[in-house]
């Protein structure tokens, strides 16, 4: 079946995306001069056995590659050792056993602290996405229907502001009049609230969500509309809608069972290219917020200069995106039946 | 032979085009608007330190008294947390921000429309190695890459600029290689080819000239983004710390207690500055889009204008379907109405077969959409009326005409591919007629009903359940003739189905419906611009020239004794096997543009006939003998 | 005989590869575009090559053009074998071949003018380098091509023009180049009837004022019997007929010819006849029928047919036929 080998190309070209970040990751991490762990030992105040302790404590006494001469005439890498005992054999190894490294901050492992963020991330980025989405679509739509009308003009004007608007800016924004409505100025949840019923607990969280979320939907939901109105517009001067109006179908069967369908496609492949810039808006977001979440965790790690948590950070990030887009990939095999090969 | 074209002036190719865009893009409202923002700010920057009422590093008296001071007549947008000048800052950082803007879009552009041209023009291995590199690159997010790399490098204005430069060029790649893709395939890249041309030739004559105006639209919409980039990573905290941008002055103020101290002053005037290059920007690239790519901007289900109702009129004629002075006029706004049909009239009996011909663009369709009244948004019907089994369709409400639509009078659309719904099968398109019109019809019956409509056009029973795409051309033309039958219609309307089908096809299709007529007692409208095929098998045609009728007849009439010159001089030009040998000839020019007709007889600049009276007299039309053969022609008057 | 013609085509073949049946199949699946041609053609003759789509007819032409490789036979043009040839001997050959495509519309550059149009062809060979002589030869091709005055013409627009007019500002632009072949790729079939004799009649006057040969691809054998010397029909990859006109459209003798001959329409109702439909489609070149490629769609097909593949017979000097019925 084509169908279930495009979806298997797809599935394998992600797991080699995952591996070509991981490589990056590694790379960027040894290679750029900025991580102090190096920094600090090129010190020229340290003495040689304190340098010894370092390089041992951060693995730097190891080779970063090994190379095999038959395959490698550069010599790129420190030839001939045991390539398992090489820094990127260790580093890889590491992550298959789930170690991201110590944080360089707060001492604790970089997975531990990442994994209590992620959630909360997914939850500011799910919220914000489907409203964004929903609301996005919805006004999209109004506007097609409603083509070179006034309603259709002020949903683009509004859609093309929403758009050019900075999310870290529209954060602090809200966050300002925010403070003056009583809304909370930062965290997931007020202090204390845990020993309250669950249902409190999560309505806590949900106050705590609203600005956050609310700027993370004004950001999205413009392109959103912009590429639904066109979409829409493409599918509804397309000959079969006549053949369905022809038909005698009424406005709203035509819109439900020969345009939205079609129109969807398009989007979907768009929320998935849009994975990569929507982890962009929860960093912004986040910092503003001072939502505890991974975006967070990178603002946090680069005001720190903690790498570690910067490395993982980036990593873990990297990875879910490619998994939804694998997702979004494959939603659109699913609904478009022309999906042939590629 | 053409005497409309006058001589064209020798003039710069260039500037002539450039003029030429420029015509067009002034009436882009949206697009003017964004590039006049964008001049402004881009003047704010050039002359900062004349605009700046304070210079870029004073910090001028820095006492604590001077810290986050409102707008006042000193400080228009207050004073910051160092004490210096807000607006002053604002204006210097518009510098910054446009300046990190304009070279890293530059650097992407370069890269992605190198990448997109490589792979799309050579293909091959080339193509499959930028476009998965460019499709992982995709897929990594880009900011807390660019996060990444500035704070493990030094955050300068350069590094900032290259790096936010070198991982921006992901989609500029793959729009420039579908659009070299499609130029490639276009097909007078192949005629040059067949000149002789070489690939530098083609790259930069043909391909280039096709892909720019996308990767100038392009150029706007990264330039953007990277302005959006440069802010967040500043107020991230990775801006170049000697120099102030307007994220800095965010990350400054924000990390530095604007918000406790309620100074709304310095945090709105920075991300006014973002929000006006970006949305100026924004408008600039649709503006662009919108000129260089020109869509319609129309749709099928938007509202029509108002059918113009004259005088009411009980139908003539007993006649299953009768049209009675049918004129469609479309409307654009700043434009002369154009009439697309005038007064036209004819009458359709049960089971008969008329034949509707003329050349592309004489109205042929729009008189056809006009009878169910599924026009364009732009038009209307000014006069006339149609009249279904003596009820008058144009007088009904949408929900009345809708039960006439398919149940009473269907249509076959020409290119059946566009026609069908891709993503439904054809039984599903086919039964949901069926659901529509026939209420009663059991559930559980549908399935079989479909199949025996399918198997009445001759496709079998296991295709039901198919795609169009799934369906050769022909075969698709059978699936629209089947769907038109679903709800037993007495009259079906086909509107050039053969047409881009093989000839074979072609005359499997013709047979078909033929047959159909004959066994089901079917009118059939026949529209096509083939006098062949209409001789063989019609009882009346009706011939249409510039939106009027030219002549209206009985078939054996219009070909043994055309009376109209159009008539006569069609049947000269279709090649005829029975005579083989007889040189052909062709009508010189072509047919009246609807928006710009003659005065007098819309045939007159093409007639080998015409006279005086032509050029300034629309000829009304005559009835000649009895059986309604009608032509419009001031010499059927003369000859009387 | 064989070195008097201007272009020679013997047993030309063109397979492209379809992919492979399943994932892990070894062997890969082939179209066959064009299985085994052979025709010539004579100094300023006009042969028609009609077909369905999918008969190979457009890939035909894009072999004798060079713009595809052929997989096997052999062209030879003025003697010369030019099945294969380096990139700087073809360009030399494309002055002598030129061809003139179906879609006006599409095969014009939007962005250039006439004059850039017309021009091209001679700074691509670096024929009249001084503006002068250049200038001149470009009218007289657009004059030749009936755009007169060619002033008219110089700074206009593909899209100020109508399709005939496009059409032949295609001619001029191969006119110009003083070819002895012109390839012309259904060259009126998305062109109005009233305006499709236009550019027949242009094409029938250019081989008696130029000598030019020309080679005339369609499926409508309607419109080439007014200016063609001889026809062959083609399906599925081969030529299945040829001869002059008068035989082949007075005295069809190939099942498939006889059919495409009866469906083709007859402007007047008075003779309203008897037409062979022939039913299906033609099958995908990819699986091509055993025996005689047109015996499933064969009204007289015999058992015969699904065996052995017919060869062509010859029934006079210019006419052969390839079908089992004709061998005696």
């Amino acid at each position: 079946m084509n169908r279930t080998r495009a979806i298997l190309s797809k599935a394998a070209w992600s797991v080699f995306t995952i591996l070509f970040v991981i490589i990056l990751n590694f790379f960027l991490f040894r290679v750029l001069p900025g991580d102090p762990a190096r920094a600090g030992i090129r010190d020229p105040r340290l003495k040689k056995e304190a340098i010894e302790v370092l390089q041992v404590r951060f693995g730097l006494d190891k080779p970063v590659i090994n190379c095999f001469e038959s395959l490698n005439p550069i010599k790129f890498g420190s030839c001939n050792v045991n390539p398992l005992e090489t820094q990127f054999f260790i580093y890889v190894g590491n992550l298959l056993q789930g170690e991201l490294g110590i944080s360089y901050h707060t001492n604790r492992p970089v997975g531990e602290i990442l994994s209590e963020r992620l959630w909360n991330t997914v939850l500011l980025i799910g919220a914000g996405q489907v409203l964004a989405i929903l609301i996005g679509v919805a006004l999209g739509i109004f506007a097609a229907w409603k083509a070179r009308t006034s309603v259709d003009y002020g949903a683009i004007a509004l859609s093309l502001f929403a758009w050019s608007l900075p999310t870290f800016w529209l954060g602090i924004i809200l966050l300002f009049w925010g403070s003056a409505n009583g809304f909370p100025l930062a965290g997931k949840a007020t202090p204390g609230m845990s020993s309250m019923p669950p249902l409190q607990q999560w309505g806590d969280i949900l106050w705590h969500m609203f600005l956050p979320t609310l700027t993370y939907t004004i950001v999205y939901m413009g392109e959103y509309t912009l590429i639904m109105r066109s979409s829409l517009m493409d599918v509804l001067s397309e000959d079969y809608i006549l053949t369905a109006k022809a038909k005698g179908l009424s406005m709203f069967q035509i819109l439900k069972d020969h345009a939205l369908k079609n129109a969807m496609l398009p989007l979907v492949t768009v929320i998935a290219i849009n994975l990569g810039f929507t982890v962009a808006g929860a960093i912004q977001i986040e910092a503003v917020f001072s939502w505890p979440g991974l975006g967070s965790a990178i603002y946090e790690a680069v005001v720190r200069r903690d790498y570690p948590v910067l490395q993982g950070a980036f990593l873990l990030i990297a990875v879910a995106v490619i998994a939804a887009n694998l997702l979004a990939d494959l939603t659109y095999t699913y609904l478009d039946p022309r999906v042939q090969v590629e | 032979m053409q005497t409309t074209l006058k001589p064209s002036e020798p003039t710069n190719l260039i500037s002539a085009r450039l003029l030429g865009f420029w015509r067009v893009f002034k009436k882009n409202r949206g697009g003017l608007i964004g590039f006049v923002m964008l001049v402004s700010i881009v003047f704010v920057a050039i002359f900062a330190p004349a605009i700046a009422p304070y210079d870029e590093t004073s910090a001028s008296t820095t006492t604590i008294s001077d810290i986050y001071q409102p707008p006042s007549a000193a400080h228009w947008f207050g004073t910051d947390d160092a004490g210096q000048d807000v607006f002053s800052n604002f204006v210097y950082g518009a510098r910054v921000s446009l300046t990190v803007g304009f070279f890293a879009a530059f650097i992407s552009i370069f890269i992605g429309g190198l990448f997109g041209l490589v792979a799309g023009f050579f293909g091959g291995r080339w193509e499959t190695f930028l476009m998965r590199f460019t499709d992982i690159m995709l897929v990594i997010p880009d900011l807390p890459l660019m996060v990444v790399i500035v704070a493990l490098t030094r955050p300068s204005l350069l590094n900032i600029i290259f790096v936010i430069g070198l991982l921006g060029w992901t989609t500029t790649a793959r729009v420039v290689r579908s659009q070299t893709l499609a130029v490639k395939s276009r097909k007078f890249v192949l005629r040059a080819r067949a000149i002789g041309a070489g690939k530098g030739h083609i790259v930069s004559r043909h391909i280039l000239p096709l892909v720019m105006p996308i990767l100038v639209v392009q150029a706007v919409l990264v330039i953007s983004l990277a302005i959006l980039n440069e802010s967040a990573l500043s107020f991230i905290g990775l801006g170049d710390p000697t120099t102030l941008s307007w994220g800095q002055m965010l990350n400054y103020a924000f990390g530095r207690g604007a918000m406790s101290t309620g100074a709304w002053w310095a945090l709105v005037a920075p991300g006014f500055g973002i929000v006006w290059v970006v949305l100026s920007l924004t408008l600039l690239g649709q503006g662009l889009e919108q000129v260089l790519n020109p869509r319609l901007d129309t749709h099928h289900l938007m509202p029509n204008k108002p059918t113009v109702h004259v005088d009411a009129q009980p139908p003539k004629t007993k006649s299953l379907l009768e049209v009675q002075n049918l004129s469609i006029d479309y409307v654009t706004e700043g434009k002369l109405p154009a009439h697309a049909v005038e007064n036209v009239s004819f009458t359709l009996r049960e089971g008969e077969l008329l034949g509707l011909v003329g050349e592309s663009g004489c109205g042929k369709t729009t008189l056809m959409l006009s009878l169910l009244r599924l026009l364009p948004a732009a038009g209307q019907i000014v006069n006339g009326h149609v009249f279904f089994k003596g009820q008058d369709l144009t007088a009904l409400s949408e929900e009345e005409l809708n039960k006439i639509r398919w149940s009473g009078v269907s249509i076959v659309f020409q290119g059946a591919m566009n026609a069908l719904n891709p993503v439904r099968t054809v039984g599903d398109q086919i039964a949901e007629a069926i659901l529509r019109h026939m209420p009663d019809f059991p559930k559980d019956q549908i399935p079989a009903r479909v199949t025996e409509l399918l198997d009445l056009v001759g496709i079998a029973a296991d295709h039901k359940d198919h795609f169009p795409h799934q369906y050769s051309g022909g075969m698709r033309q059978r699936a629209m003739i089947a769907m038109a039958l679903a709800c037993n219609p007495q009259v079906i309307i086909a509107d050039e189905p053969t047409t881009a089908l093989d000839v074979m096809i072609q005359a499997q299709i013709l047979e078909l419906l033929d047959g159909l007529r004959r066994k089901l007692g079917l009118a059939i409208i026949f529209v096509t611009h083939d006098l062949g095929v209409v001789a063989e098998m019609c009882d009346t045609v009706l011939v249409m020239y510039g939106g009027v009728t030219a002549e209206y007849a009985e078939v054996d009439v219009i070909y043994n004794d055309p009376r109209h010159p159009y008539t006569q001089e069609l049947l000269k030009a279709f090649p005829d096997l029975t005579k083989p040998k007889k040189k052909l000839s062709s009508i010189p020019g072509y047919p009246p543009r609807l928006d710009a007709l003659p005065p007098g007889c819309r045939f007159a600049p093409r007639c080998p006939l015409a006279f005086e009276r032509c050029q300034t007299e629309s000829p009304r039309l005559h009835v000649i003998g009895a059986d309604g053969h009608v032509a419009s022609c001031h010499l059927i008057e003369a000859s009387k | 005989m064989s070195t008097e013609h201007l272009l020679e085509v013997q047993g030309l073949k063109k397979y492209f590869e379809a992919g492979r049946p399943a994932l892990f199949s070894r062997d890969t699946r082939h179209v066959y575009a064009v299985d085994g041609v052979d025709f010539n053609l004579q100094r300023s003759e006009v042969i028609a090559l009609v077909g369905e789509s999918g008969c190979g007819k457009s890939t035909l032409a894009l072999l004798l053009m060079g713009l595809e490789d052929p997989t096997g036979g052999k062209v030879t043009f003025e003697g010369r074998d030019i099945t294969h040839l380096n990139d700087h001997q073809r360009k030399d050959l494309r002055r002598k071949i030129q061809m003139v495509f179906q879609d006006p519309y599409e095969s014009l550059n939007p962005t250039q003018t006439i004059e850039e149009i017309v021009t091209e062809p001679l700074t691509v060979h670096g024929i009249a380098p001084h503006k002068a002589e250049r200038d001149e030869r470009v009218k007289k091709a657009l004059e030749d091509a009936g755009l007169k005055p060619a002033d008219v013409y110089l700074g206009r627009y593909p899209h100020e023009l109508s399709g005939g007019q496009r059409q032949r500002v295609v001619i001029a632009a191969a006119l110009v180049l003083e070819p002895e072949i012109i390839l012309a790729d259904e060259p009126v079939s998305m062109l109005d009837v009233s305006i499709r004799a236009e550019v027949i009649n242009l094409l029938a006057e250019l081989r008696i004022t130029r000598q030019i040969a020309v080679i005339f691809i369609t499926h409508d054998l309607g419109s080439v019997g007014f200016f063609a010397d001889r026809v062959a029909v083609m399906y599925l990859g081969r030529i299945v007929e040829i001869g002059t006109m008068l035989e082949v459209l007075e005295s069809p003798q190939h099942p498939y010819t006889k059919a495409l001959i009866s469906v083709i329409p007859v402007p007047n109702p008075r003779l309203r006849h008897e037409r062979i439909i022939l039913q299906g489609e033609t099958p995908n070149p990819i699986n091509v029928p055993s025996g005689c490629r047109f015996h499933p769609r064969c009204p007289v097909a015999m058992d015969a047919c699904k065996a052995s593949d017919p060869p062509m017979i010859t029934l006079s000097k210019t006419h052969q036929a390839a079908c089992l019925l004709l061998v005696k």
